[in-house]
């Protein structure tokens, strides 16, 4: 039997007062890669930040592993487990790539456990190794994509929040970043909660997905089945390479 | 020649000390502390009280400088500071709240330890001489040392320990450095103190050579951002810049400018102005926008 890693609970969320999300309800299951699809402003950044505590949520509840974890600071949430790779990727720009990766390690102070985390992220993204000392600020798109996901890898979470990881990166390095969001989630057993616009790839590396619009979920099902599904080619998949 | 540069370094030395506490909290928090200055004068005032009134070592004085002002430091930020950044959505209010601490600071300083200037004994006796070229006393070489290895150990605190690394970070994305688990609310307090008690340090580094008295908390606060905007905000390696350039053109004002009066400050001043009308952002500073 399988267990509930996250569950996300008819969550509301204002900016100011305007509604972001009205009483969305989704769940992850431990292991599973699931995908948010979705136009620009429909919610689906708000969901993550809701669940990091970055955003303040009106209503409803958030809990992780049967735990409650809405309301609390994002430091604290972040220490048990969870961990996020922001949309526009934010490195930390003066800083080497390798203090940026041991930033990921902020939360773990036990220095053999990080020099085997770091040994494991630069095996995953080799290029990251070639750059160790050069400021995060001068890598490519696509390789400050791999450094925010090796920094959020460094905290070895058990649920991996990524916001949009193929914005504004060259299509050869998108195929890249997807096959390691699939092999973080099939060989570290990471679970995953994937934001993206690129809904044919969201959909082809999830197991499961949800639609949403605004401020709502209007489908959820499998990912296999929703890439065959007639709303969803005409909504999501329409243009989309 | 050699003696202006001489004093130039001296001077830099502290000049750059104070402006990196100055550029830490404004990289850190996006405040001006405008009390700085007077942060320096407690700072004097301090080791003034324990190495010239009670006769303690001078270290010893020094380091209670430190603490007092790590201490009025972190207090500063998590009552003022910390609830204003939070609760208001203008950039002006932190501005107010800093110029009003300078004035409050100020108060507190005449209350607690008068309007008199107050020295302190000589921390060594004796001149440096190399043949009348070079003549600088010694206790201003060993002010000038312990400058030097504050700001080395400063920079290796920022660089190398944990703590450092959480503040840089901060300074550079405060939302990813959250969602690194760092707990912002609390190393806010951390960097504001440190940069508060930076600025003690220098206090107490130079009570031994000017003294210390009330009215230093203003200018000294005036120069600070004069480095500030020379080196580029939030930037350390512009913070020392700008303190050692600032203290070499106030040494060459001083040797060249004296015939004329009292206007090394005036041509600083004018020469700063035609800069940052060139370079808005400074020396080392990222434009802004």
């Amino acid at each position: 039997m399988t267990a509930r890693i996250l569950d996300f609970q008819d969550v509301e969320l204002y900016y100011d007062r305007v509604y972001a999300l009205r009483g969305v309800t989704l769940e992850l299951t431990e292991g599973e890669t699931v995908a948010l699809i979705g136009a620009n402003g429909a919610g689906k950044s708000s969901i993550l930040r809701a669940i990091t505590g970055l955003s303040r949520i009106k209503s409803g509840s958030i809990s992780f592993r049967g735990e409650r974890i809405d309301g609390r600071d994002t430091a604290s949430i972040v220490s048990k487990g969870i961990a996020m790779v922001p949309e526009g990727r934010r490195v930390f720009p003066y800083m080497s790539v390798r203090d940026n990766l041991m930033m990921g390690a902020f939360t773990r102070t036990n220095r053999e456990e990080n020099r085997r985390s770091l040994d494991s992220v630069l095996e995953r993204f080799p290029r990251l190794k070639e750059r160790l000392r050069q400021t995060a600020g001068t890598l490519s798109g696509g390789e400050q994509q791999m450094l925010v996901i090796g920094r959020a890898l460094m905290a070895r979470p058990q649920l991996l929040l990524l916001d949009e990881p193929s914005l504004g990166i060259a299509p050869k390095l998108v195929q890249d970043i997807a096959r390691s969001i699939v092999n973080i989630n099939r060989e570290d057993g990471v679970s995953v909660l994937l934001v993206e616009q690129n809904s044919r790839m969201a959909l082809s590396i999830s197991h499961r997905a949800y639609a949403i619009t605004t401020g709502n979920v209007v489908i959820s099902g499998e990912s296999r089945e929703l890439l065959n599904d007639s709303r969803i080619k005409a909504a999501y998949l329409g243009g989309a390479v | 020649m050699e003696q202006v540069i001489v004093n130039g370094v001296y001077l830099g030395s502290q000049y750059a000390m104070i402006a990196l506490g100055l550029t830490l909290i404004f990289a850190l928090m996006n405040v001006l502390n405008f009390a700085h200055g007077q942060m320096y004068v407690i700072g004097g005032f301090v080791t003034y009280t324990f190495y010239g009134q009670f006769g303690l070592p001078f270290v010893l004085a020094l380091l209670m400088s430190c603490v007092t002002l790590a201490v009025l430091g972190a207090l500063i930020e998590k009552f003022l500071f910390g609830p204003v950044i939070r609760r208001s959505a203008r950039e002006e209010s932190t501005m107010l709240l800093a110029a009003g601490i300078a004035f409050l600071l100020d108060a507190l300083i005449l209350l607690v330890f008068g309007e008199k200037q107050r020295g302190v004994p000589k921390i060594v006796d004796g001149v440096f001489n190399w043949d009348f070229r070079i003549i600088i006393p010694y206790d201003r070489v060993l002010i000038c040392v312990l400058a030097i290895l504050s700001i080395v150990a400063f920079i290796s605190f920022m660089q190398f320990t944990r703590t450092g690394r959480a503040l840089r970070a901060i300074a550079q994305d405060r939302v990813a450095a959250e969602l690194m688990g760092v707990n912002v609310n609390r190393y806010s307090m951390i960097g504001f103190a440190l940069g508060a008690m930076l600025a003690g340090l220098v206090g107490g580094l130079l009570v031994t050579i000017t003294g210390v008295n009330l009215g230093m908390g203003g200018p000294t606060s005036i120069k600070a951002f004069m480095m500030v905007m020379i080196g580029g905000a939030g930037v350390i390696s512009g913070a020392i810049l700008g303190g050692f350039i600032l203290g070499m053109l106030e040494a060459v004002g001083l040797a060249v400018l004296f015939q004329y009066g009292d206007i090394t400050y005036l041509a600083i001043f004018v020469a700063l102005m035609i800069f940052l009308a060139i370079r808005p952002q400074g020396l080392m500073g990222k434009p802004w926008g």
